[in-house]
């Protein structure tokens, strides 16, 4: 072979899994004031077209993403549950703000507590609307998500029998760089 | 299967007398209505309630269409803003509903309020006068048990249809009836699968949703 010709060797997973983590395409199920802050997250000044996202798809056919913005009344969360059972495997959820995550402010008779009564929900962001970059952030941790998963490999080569890959640490992304969280490394990052 | 809802009355408070309220706009003052109404309905026409100078008139509810077909062909009352519901809630009183009416082209304001039986929580409709009140009393509906007569179209309007319970009567508690409203499965019945091509193998997943069959609808 030509040594010219140039050529890299890598695993299907892993530009499967570059492929698929910067070109997730959200589905922007936008149910409150959430949704507002997500609009910011999606144009220009934040700009989530440099992570691929910026192709925000109202077909959950399309979509691969799934960002639950605001409020879920127990009405809509069967139309949720519904547009979530429409999209294709791989698909990821965010459950955006307070409200999704855990009920918020609205703790009444007509308001699931949580979106994760009834939704895989892969990262919560807190904040009552959360900020665009903390949007984003939970955005960089799907990425990484996908990043380190083996699907081809586990699904084809290897079978089943191939052991599961070891659950993600959380990390801390800035300061520390990439270790594992632990009390220390908070109390360097705080006092550094 | 409904539960059956426990509950204590409020005690009665009186409205206290304040100062007049400065605020109060010429727009509210229908005393002449008021007597309009009196010479038309003599029977139906109860306490009239000067709060915070704004004129409320009682009405008895079985007159409260007529009242509000006079209201609206002889008195210029055409645009009906609100209608809804208050849970009164104390021993002698439980419901009450209020109409808020204006009078565009003469600048006036008023409201009707009709009070209402616990054992027999019902008013006619007024949707044969203003068509507006279609969703308002359909709101009224849903959130308080209130039937209204003659009501072409009389669903919840935000529960669900089969929900047993109606959540703004205060004997409701606040989170609601555990079990009351159902949720989605939170994981899908049936195996699931690692096959990203499982359909083309043949292979259908169980829907955690009932939808009609592919092609159902088109035939």
């Amino acid at each position: 072979m030509d040594a010219n010709t140039g050529y890299l060797t890598t695993t299907v997973d892993t530009v499967v899994n570059w492929a698929r983590s910067n070109s997730l395409m959200p589905m922007p199920m936008g149910l409150a004031c959430c949704a507002i802050e997500m609009m910011a997250f999606a144009g220009p000044k934040y700009d989530v077209a440099r992570f691929g996202s910026e192709a925000m798809r109202f077909s959950p056919r399309q979509a691969d993403l799934m960002i639950v913005a605001g409020w879920c009344s127990y009405k809509m969360a069967h139309a949720i549950r519904r547009v979530w059972d429409q999209m294709a495997d791989p698909k990821w959820c965010i459950a955006m703000g307070a409200c999704a995550s855990s009920g918020g402010m609205h703790r009444c008779y007509g308001v699931v507590q949580g979106i994760d009564n009834f939704l895989p929900v892969d990262v919560y962001v807190p904040g009552c609307p959360p900020r665009p970059e903390a949007v984003i952030h939970a955005l960089m941790d799907i990425q990484e998500k996908i990043r380190n998963t083996y699907t081809i490999g586990q699904d084809y080569a290897r079978g089943p029998e191939r052991p599961a890959p070891e659950p993600m640490e959380p990390t801390v992304l800035s300061g520390a760089g990439t270790a594992v969280v632990t009390p220390e490394v908070l109390g360097a990052v705080a006092g550094g | 299967m409904a539960e059956t809802l426990q509950f204590r009355f409020t005690p009665v408070e009186e409205a206290r007398a304040g100062p007049p309220n400065m605020h109060a706009k010429a727009t509210t003052a229908v005393g002449d209505i008021v007597e309009m109404l009196r010479e038309a309905f003599p029977a139906a026409i109860g306490d009239v309630v000067c709060y915070a100078g704004e004129q409320t008139v009682y009405v008895d509810a079985a007159r409260i269409v007529d009242v509000c077909r006079f209201l609206k062909e002889e008195a210029g009352f055409t645009y009906l803003i609100d209608i809804g519901g208050v849970d009164r809630f104390t021993e002698t009183q439980r419901f009450e509903v209020y109409y808020n009416l204006v009078n565009v082209a003469g600048g006036k304001r008023m409201r009707l309020k009709v009070q209402l039986d616990e054992a027999r929580a019902s008013v006619p409709s007024v949707m044969s006068v203003f068509p507006a009140a279609n969703w308002n009393e359909r709101e009224c509906y849903d959130m308080l048990g209130i039937r209204f007569e003659g009501h072409e179209d009389l669903r919840r309007m935000y529960m669900p249809e089969d929900f047993a319970y109606h959540p703004l009567r205060k004997e409701f508690p606040l989170l609601g009836v555990p079990g009351s409203l159902p949720l989605p499965p939170q994981v899908p019945d049936g195996p699931l699968t690692m096959d990203p091509f499982a359909a083309a193998r043949g292979s259908r997943p169980v829907p955690s949703y009932e939808e009609p069959e592919a092609g159902e609808g088109l035939k």
